[in-house]
């Protein structure tokens, strides 16, 4: 029992370095280039107004850089987990949306010129199950031993 | 230590230099000393490439090369999946040494949806030549040296590397930032606009 939990822990901490580092390694890419970059491919995906993709273009490469640092240094674990899990499913379905409707355009997730293809759904898709993961472990991590656990927010 | 930084500048810039130094001035608009050099990789018979070519390449040269802050550089980047782009990348070229690049390029855009179904591609080249030059543009087109020319120019898009089209490679100094997609002109004038200050 307490090796099942040691191992649970260990995974948790993989996937959250893991996690942690992408996210943190896709705001960079965006943050270190002109926003207007960005915001010409949130605008390929078609789907929202010019002001919508301004304020997504200025505003997601500070939440995945905040979130990611999050993952890393293990605060808020539940919260930052499943904001993670949620917006990588949102990416991998407007991904999938662009993909099935043949779409060549960037996928925006690491820096210009990422055309999505299978490869960049399979890599979206790897990281959304790993979050789900850490969702379920960092929540389970909570119900089992809430006092005891390292892997409970701060 | 302001040499140093000179020649690492230099160094940096390099690559973009290089590509450049053999461009065919034909396929070219703007002053080459401007401060941005764009280089736009398309593809006749690519969709996204039309509506560039329709909508933002116009307010493009209006804004910026006309102006004198930009320098552009088309550049032929006929993808496979396209069954007749290649053919009107050949005429383009021909074209373009006889100094009709330009019209070339209007047409087969103008003319892209009839020719990629048909695969008539000469009709649209044709209607804008006449039978002189459509006699040179036809010969051109065969020339070993333009479909060299066509070669070399996707093996410089390969490096950059070119996913899809059409492709910008704005740069800037040292700094290259390839956009491809949907351009929206708005987002491009603000990212121009940021560099040239």
């Amino acid at each position: 029992m307490a090796s099942s939990s040691k191992v649970s822990r260990a995974i948790a901490l993989v996937l959250r370095l893991v996690l942690g580092v992408v996210f943190v390694y896709a705001a960079w890419t965006k943050l270190r280039t002109p926003w207007e970059l960005f915001a010409m491919e949130v605008d390929a995906y078609q789907l929202l107004p010019i002001k919508a993709v301004e304020l997504v273009a200025r505003a997601l490469p500070w939440f995945e850089l905040v979130v990611g640092l999050l993952l890393i240094a293990g605060f808020w674990l539940r919260t930052a987990s499943t904001a993670i899990a949620l917006v990588l499913a949102g990416f991998f379905t407007l991904m999938v949306r662009a993909y099935v409707k043949g779409m060549e355009i960037p996928c925006g997730c690491f820096g210009a010129n990422d055309i999505i293809s299978w490869k960049t759904l399979l890599r979206d898709g790897s990281l959304l199950a790993a979050a789900v993961v850490l969702v379920v472990l960092s929540f389970r991590a909570r119900w089992k031993a809430p006092s005891a656990s390292s892997l409970q927010d701060a | 230590m302001k040499m140093k930084l000179c020649a690492l500048a230099l160094l940096a810039m390099w690559p973009a230099m290089a590509a450049l130094s053999d461009v065919d001035p034909q396929k070219t608009a703007g002053k080459p000393s401007a401060a941005v050099t764009i280089e736009v990789f398309s593809d006749f018979e690519c969709p996204a490439c039309k509506v560039f070519h329709d909508n933002t390449l116009p307010q493009l040269q209006r804004d910026f090369v006309a102006t004198g802050k930009v320098f552009l550089v088309f550049r032929e980047y006929p993808l496979p999946m396209h069954a007749h782009s290649r053919e009107a990348a050949n005429y383009a070229v021909a074209a373009a040494r006889l100094s009709l690049y330009q019209a070339v390029a209007d047409a087969m855009f103008r003319d892209q949806a009839a020719w990629s179904a048909n695969g008539k591609v000469w009709d649209a080249v044709a209607s804008v030549l006449t039978p002189a030059q459509q006699k040179k543009v036809k010969a051109g087109a065969d020339d070993p040296s333009v479909l060299g020319e066509i070669m070399r120019e996707v093996s410089i898009g390969r490096a950059v590397p070119i996913q899809s089209t059409p492709t910008l490679v704005i740069t800037h100094g040292a700094t290259r930032y390839p956009v491809s997609g949907t351009i929206n002109y708005e987002f491009l004038k603000g990212l121009l606009d940021g560099l040239l200050k």
